[in-house]
């Protein structure tokens, strides 16, 4: 970051150290790190750090330099767990960047504005938790939490330390979901009622193995981080954290991320959440894997009254539109997810939501009229960040949005596990009338790996 | 009591003890057949097996228990699956009942008798349907080197004042290498804890990895 006129944010923390440092529960930190308001002036170049450098962190790494070549940061260090995919990202990252195996060495660099985080699910929370308080602002990858209140300290330590988080569920940010949303919000199908989420199911370990010895470059306690402790088993990682339910909970909490973040978001429903969630499913019938293979979830919403579902199951997919390329979205590359969306007056389909997502013709077509309302267009997922980091301003996937987001997938699993209805109170941001159930809305974590 | 009050009373004990001693022959049954099932060849039918343990409830849990350390691998995972199943079956609002037979069947697995991997599994399933019950038993274990973290994070998650009380009292017994742990539940449950700095933030573990030059 260039020296500015105005006192850093860098300087700020090291002069405020020592008056906070007494504040709350003791940390052994160094004192420089310790969180003040996190700010970062206009012109400033922002030096970046990233945790997790493998599949969705590697492309993050190569995605970043894009912004380190047009002058918007510089990218400092790279950490992972893995000593061969962290050999990895210091080449692609270039000379001088540092490696680090532990995220927390890079927290207590003063000189580090931000970090992206792409670790896996269960790491989240703790990760972003920990970049707050040490003054950083976060780019954390979806979904956002693997508990309620792990969402709720996000939440609450985004908040507390001022920072800018933007989560990955990059839909959003998509040029045809501005389509969508301004199509929808202007009443062209009326009032919604439903929206139905389809995607196919979730994968079976297929080739189940013994536990066994994690490979010398894998720091498996590390790996684990605030999951309780288990023998090493090749089928967890990497990638395969997905199909675990304690790590990645399945299709609904990976594409269900990005589906359902684009339905709360075009229906104006971020801040909501449903009264109750009821989910049915199949397991798989061997592996080590655990999460649902097809999996059947119903939300019921009230005030406005409507109701999103999400159904897991190969074959459902609406058949997706014929394209020529040329649209903002060009062709279609992943046709099998996605959702209708069901009002008073028609229908709207749109397929994928992440980093593609794809709207039906007549969203993308339809000329708004005089008086039309207008959304807000992102100028793309980092880039919004970038803005939320420099002018305070609310990032597209915010922590409140995306915790809501991760809630709905959250409790879908949770309801599948459990083979029952829960009711939700979004005033208390709990679950009523069960007690097991309350309890798993938290994970106890595992020393020194926690919130 | 008079003789026909006798004969009735008589009559009521004998007919209760016969139908105690059907249950038990159905459970027995039952729980043979679940167990069959969980040990059968076929995924499809070790997958209806234990989806369906919930249903035969208590009975099950030491038998699915022993399943649990099979040599077969998928049959020692369906096991475990069933198990878990039948613990959150018993923990639907309205069993009440049925949770507490689970759980005295779950603390009677945390004995040294049992495999570490069993015991650690059981303290996780006690964790979401444990009460003040189980507390002794899931607290002994704080001084298992194996088990006390399982056993700590287990306490933490049970809502009730014993829990709690175990914890406080652990804090002044566990070894110092345990302290800081023993800190960071109490601190989850609201509990100020003087000293004992939280140590969440310290970095420990270096690479080998060098930047490129």
């Amino acid at each position: 970051m260039k020296q500015s006129k105005q006192i850093s944010r860098r300087e700020f923390l090291a002069t405020a150290a020592a008056g906070t440092a007494a504040i709350g529960v003791p940390y052994l930190i160094p004192a420089r790190v310790l969180a003040g308001p996190a700010k970062t002036g206009a012109s400033e170049r922002l030096t970046m750090a990233h945790i997790g450098v493998g599949g969705m962190g590697g492309f993050h790494l190569r995605d970043m330099k894009r912004f380190q070549d047009n002058g918007t940061v510089n990218i400092a260090a790279v950490c992972d767990i893995d000593e061969k995919r962290l050999a990895g990202a210091v080449k692609t990252a270039g000379a001088g960047v540092d490696a680090y195996r532990d995220y927390r060495y890079i927290l207590e660099r003063k000189d580090i504005d931000a970090v992206v985080i792409a670790t896996p699910d269960h790491w989240h929370a703790v990760q972003m938790v920990h970049a707050a308080e040490c003054g950083k602002h976060v780019y954390v990858e979806k979904p956002a939490c693997c508990t309620i209140e792990e969402g709720k300290a996000m939440v609450a330590a985004a908040k507390k330390y001022k920072v800018s988080v933007q989560v990955g569920s990059q839909g959003r940010s998509q040029p045809e979901a501005y389509l969508a949303h301004r199509y929808l919000v202007n009443g062209n199908i009326g009032r919604i009622q439903k929206v139905a989420c389809f995607h196919y199911n979730s994968p079976i370990d297929d080739n189940p193995v013994p536990d066994g010895d994690p490979p010398p470059e894998l720091d498996w306690d590390m790996w684990l981080g605030p999951l309780r402790w288990r023998p090493y088993n090749k089928r967890y990682c990497h990638g395969t954290f997905r199909w675990i339910m304690e790590s990645g909970g399945g299709q609904i909490r990976d594409r269900g991320a990005h589906v359902m973040s684009c339905a709360m978001w075009w229906m104006g429903a971020d801040g909501t959440a449903p009264v109750t969630v009821e989910a049915t499913g199949t397991p798989p019938t061997k592996g080590l894997w655990d999460s649902a293979v097809t999996l059947d979830v119903t939300y019921t919403f009230r005030n406005p009254d409507w109701v999103l579902t999400w159904n897991q199951h190969t074959g459902n997919a609406v058949p997706a539109e014929e394209r020529t390329g040329q649209e903002p979205g060009g062709k279609i590359s992943r046709p099998d997810y996605g959702a209708v969306y069901y009002g008073d007056n028609g229908k709207f389909v749109h397929w994928g939501g992440d980093g593609g997502t794809w709207v039906e013709k007549k969203a993308r077509e339809w000329k708004p009229p005089a008086g039309a309302k207008d959304v807000y267009e992102s100028p793309g997922h980092k880039e919004d960040w970038f803005n939320g980091i420099k002018t305070g301003a609310k990032t597209i996937m915010n922590i409140e949005a995306a915790v809501g987001v991760a809630n709905l997938c959250n409790l879908g699993n949770l309801s599948y596990i459990l083979g029952r209805k829960l009711q939700w109170d979004q005033a208390g941001q709990e679950i009523v009338g069960d007690m097991q159930a309350r309890r798993m809305m938290a994970r106890p974590q595992r020393h020194p790996y926690h919130l | 009591m008079s003789n026909s009050d006798f004969k009735g009373a008589s009559v009521a004990a004998i007919a209760a003890t016969v139908t105690s001693a059907i249950a038990e022959a159905a459970d027995a049954k039952t729980v043979d057949k679940l167990i069959a099932g969980i040990k059968d060849k076929d995924e499809q039918v070790r997958t209806d097996a234990w989806l369906g343990a919930g249903q035969v409830g208590a009975p099950a849990v030491k038998p699915l228990a022993k399943v649990m350390t099979d040599n077969d691998l998928e049959v020692a995972r369906a096991a475990k699956r069933g198990l878990w199943k039948l613990v959150r079956h018993s923990g639907r609002p309205e069993a009440g009942a049925e949770r507490k037979a689970v759980e005295a069947e779950l603390v009677g697995l945390l004995g040294d008798g049992q495999p570490v991997s069993v015991r650690r599994e059981v303290l996780w399933m006690l964790s979401e349907v444990g009460s003040g019950r189980s507390v002794d038993a899931i607290a002994a274990l704080l001084s298992n080197n194996q088990l006390r973290e399982d056993a700590r994070m287990t306490l933490q998650r049970i809502p009730n004042k014993k829990a709690l009380a175990a914890l406080n009292q652990a804090l002044d017994t566990a070894p110092d290498d345990f302290k800081l742990n023993i800190a960071q539940s109490l601190r989850q449950r609201g509990v100020k804890v003087k000293g004992l700095a939280c140590v969440k933030l310290v970095p420990t573990k270096k690479t080998s990895v060098e930047p490129v030059k």
